[in-house]
């Protein structure tokens, strides 16, 4: 009962307008403070642990910084231009190109939105120019962002092998094969639709663009190599190199010397005037110490900053309900309610995603998997759905979250970036919704999609009860 | 003060104290990616490592984090839902949002009480009494020979030991040190949270949130769209 009050009291504190993390901090300080003995001194030492003792989120604010550098670096597109000469000839070829880049953004970021802002603010300027409606590019980019969390490596997945303690190793691998499905799906759904509405395609370009073109974003891929060699190793060759956190730090270090000395689209070397050409490294040699004091760093480190305070505040105070949760055996009593009901699998399964897609709406993806995951994950256990697997639906549950109204993260990104009512995005990503649906009944009841690849790669997984 | 500074001409001291928030935000985050990049270059191409690295790097997070939590504040970064705000008049909003005002507010309160009563000990000082409000101050146990597990002190050693441990040696790198985020960035979050709050009587502000991470990224992705 108590607890019924103290979630009524979070969602209405939330729909007033009060910051997602004070909400859920004021409400688990209420509550800590009325029912339990727990002193304001250990919930402020909860907040400072949030960050000071959980070493796998640290990799958050890295990956962050890696794909911030990414996107100023002028990334985005070069990948477009790589992907637009391996598929841009096909019918619908410039919208599945879109999808296709998505998806290698993916790669570098761990974030939905920056995945739409980078990609989609040239797409659909782009799609629209070779005459595409404007509602098809916008559903297309907005479907397509949503891979952002899904393809590692991810942040929301960072966050639920942290609530759970499982291996972000194990969760990244596990996001690959459903990641590339999705993608698959929706080039699919484009390539059908472009045929029959009779869309434009563009010209093959030749063998000639494609390597030109793979040579230009040679060093932006290079990226998911580092991470996911460094993360791995070389099969049969050598074992992990870094830890996950590891792998983000020297990725955005990687990234910020692409970006400043290679691409050179910021830092010391950028060019002077707008479409010019970068210097080069010899004119100016300083460079090489000037660039880390660069405005330009400066302003990314910055901006990495700041989204990484937003996150975390939330992530910080979900952690002080958890506590609360956890205390009062919620999730035994909720595991306890179920069983005796007797739900099977596919039934627990079916709930967790109606509570992820309602919780969707509402939350912030990290700061809903922080709470939800520990609630259901001991329920997971008892009927034996795999953890990994458990973490890909709630990915994939979080990824529709963001594109149903009326809270939808993608949503409202795409709506901005294209300059569209909110109303006319809902519609025009509907059709493309509706693949994301099927393909979330398929992640849900085919685990073997998620836990082939971290079974084949890292063995078999222990579960400790 | 700042309140009519930041909307009609910037003062100096605004544009100063702004400088030094976002100047911290960047350094603390580049200085957490250099340590782990250092680490692992000494690990792999010399097999050895820092040994407090870790513990430090864990450390700056918190310090990014609690640090930004106020200047996210001050400039209304922190994510919210709006949807219900947004279908209301822009009364009702008003109200809707001075009440969720007042809720940050106490927020920010019971934050820095916590955060003193945790710090306090640490620092050889005392803890305020009361469950909810300071009552008065107890006679909290000195526990200011706690040290971090292997983060060295750069300097002050002398002066640290004979200010706050009685004179006796200090190892590593006493706990208060890390810890004074705590109450340091509590204060600063109950002063940006009031500034906001007296933002939004003044009618300066419609609200305290955004609605998401890409706000700012987006209104420049719009302007390039217009362009074309």
């Amino acid at each position: 009962m108590d607890v019924v009050l103290l979630f009524a009291m979070i969602v209405g504190l939330l729909l007033i307008g009060v910051p997602i993390a004070v909400s859920l901090g004021l409400s688990s300080i209420i509550f800590l403070l009325v029912l339990s003995d727990t002193s304001l001194a250990s919930i402020a030492q909860s907040l400072y642990q949030a960050m000071a003792g959980h070493y796998t989120l640290l990799a958050i604010p890295f990956f962050i910084l890696a794909s911030s550098f990414m996107s100023t670096g002028g990334v985005a597109k070069r990948i477009i231009r790589f992907s637009i000469a391996c598929v841009g000839h096909l019918r619908g070829g410039l919208a599945i190109a879109g999808v296709f880049a998505c998806m290698l953004f993916a790669a570098l970021s761990g974030s939905s939105p920056a995945t739409v802002v980078a990609i989609g603010t040239i797409v659909i300027a782009a799609m629209r120019q070779v005459g595409y409606t404007k509602d098809f590019a916008a559903g297309v980019i907005c479907n397509a962002g949503t891979l952002g969390i899904l393809i590692p490596p991810s942040i929301v997945m960072v966050v639920y092998a942290s609530a759970v303690e499982v291996s972000v190793g194990r969760m990244f691998l596990a996001g690959v094969f459903p990641g590339l499905l999705a993608g698959l799906l929706l080039m699919v759904t484009i390539y059908v639709m472009a045929t029959i509405k009779n869309m434009p395609k563009g010209d093959w370009a030749g063998w000639g663009e494609i390597w030109s073109s793979f040579k230009d974003a040679f060093w932006g891929l290079m990226l998911i190599v580092i991470i996911m060699v460094g993360i791995y190793g070389v099969p049969g060759v050598t074992g992990a190199i870094f830890t996950p956190t590891e792998a983000a730090a020297v990725a955005s270090v990687y990234a910020f010397f692409v970006a400043c000395f290679v691409y050179r689209d910021m830092g010391p070397l950028r060019p002077r005037e707008e479409g010019g050409r970068p210097l080069p490294l010899l004119s100016r040699p300083h460079a090489v110490l000037t660039a880390f004091v660069h405005r330009d760093t400066k302003h990314t480190l910055f901006e990495a900053g700041k989204l990484t305070v937003t996150l975390m505040f939330i992530i910080a105070n979900a952690l002080i309900l958890k506590h609360v949760l956890t205390d009062e055996q919620i999730p035994q009593q909720i595991a306890g309610a179920m069983l005796d009901a007797g739900f099977g699998k596919i039934m627990f399964l079916i709930i967790v995603n109606i509570i992820l897609l309602i919780g969707g709406q509402f939350m912030e993806p990290s700061g809903l998997l922080v709470i939800v995951a520990p609630l259901v994950f001991p329920i997971a256990i008892e009927l034996g759905v795999d953890p990994i697997h458990l973490g890909i639906i709630m990915v994939v549950n979080m990824e529709i979250g963001m594109i149903t109204p009326p809270v939808g993260l993608n949503l409202f990104v795409t709506s901005g970036v294209a300059g569209m009512p909110m109303m006319r995005v809902v519609k025009a990503a509907l059709p493309f919704l509706a693949v994301l649906f099927v393909f979330l009944i398929l992640v849900t009841y085919v685990p073997f999609i998620s836990t082939y690849l971290p079974t084949a790669v890292m063995g078999p997984e222990i579960i400790t009860k | 003060m700042q309140v009519s500074a930041s909307h009609h001409s910037k003062s100096t001291l605004y544009r100063v104290v702004n400088e030094i928030e976002e100047t911290a935000i960047a350094v603390i985050l580049g200085l957490m990616v250099l340590v782990t990049f250092i680490n692992v270059v000494l690990r792999y191409g010399f097999a050895d490592s820092l040994i407090w690295g870790q513990e430090l790097t864990l450390i700056l997070f918190a310090w990014l984090v609690i640090l930004g939590i106020s200047y996210a504040f001050k400039i209304t970064a922190h994510l919210g839902v709006d949807a219900i705000l947004n279908i209301l008049s822009p009364g009702g909003r008003r109200v809707l949002s001075l009440i969720a005002a007042a809720c940050c507010v106490a927020y920010a309160a019971l934050l820095l009480k916590g955060a003193w009563d945790y710090w306090a000990p640490f620092a050889g000082l005392d803890a305020t009494t009361g469950r909810w409000f300071p009552t008065g101050f107890a006679d909290s146990r000195d526990q200011a020979w706690y040290e971090t597990e292997q983060v060295p002190i750069p300097f002050a050693k002398e002066w640290l030991e004979a200010n706050f441990n009685f004179g006796e040696e200090y190892e590593k790198l006493p706990r208060f040190i890390p810890y004074f985020i705590l109450p340091f960035g509590s204060a600063l979050i109950l002063l940006r949270v009031v500034q906001a709050t007296i933002r939004v009587v003044k009618g300066h502000q419609e609200s305290l949130i955004v609605s998401h991470e890409a706000e700012d990224a987006v209104e420049e992705a719009a302007a390039k769209n217009a362009e074309d």
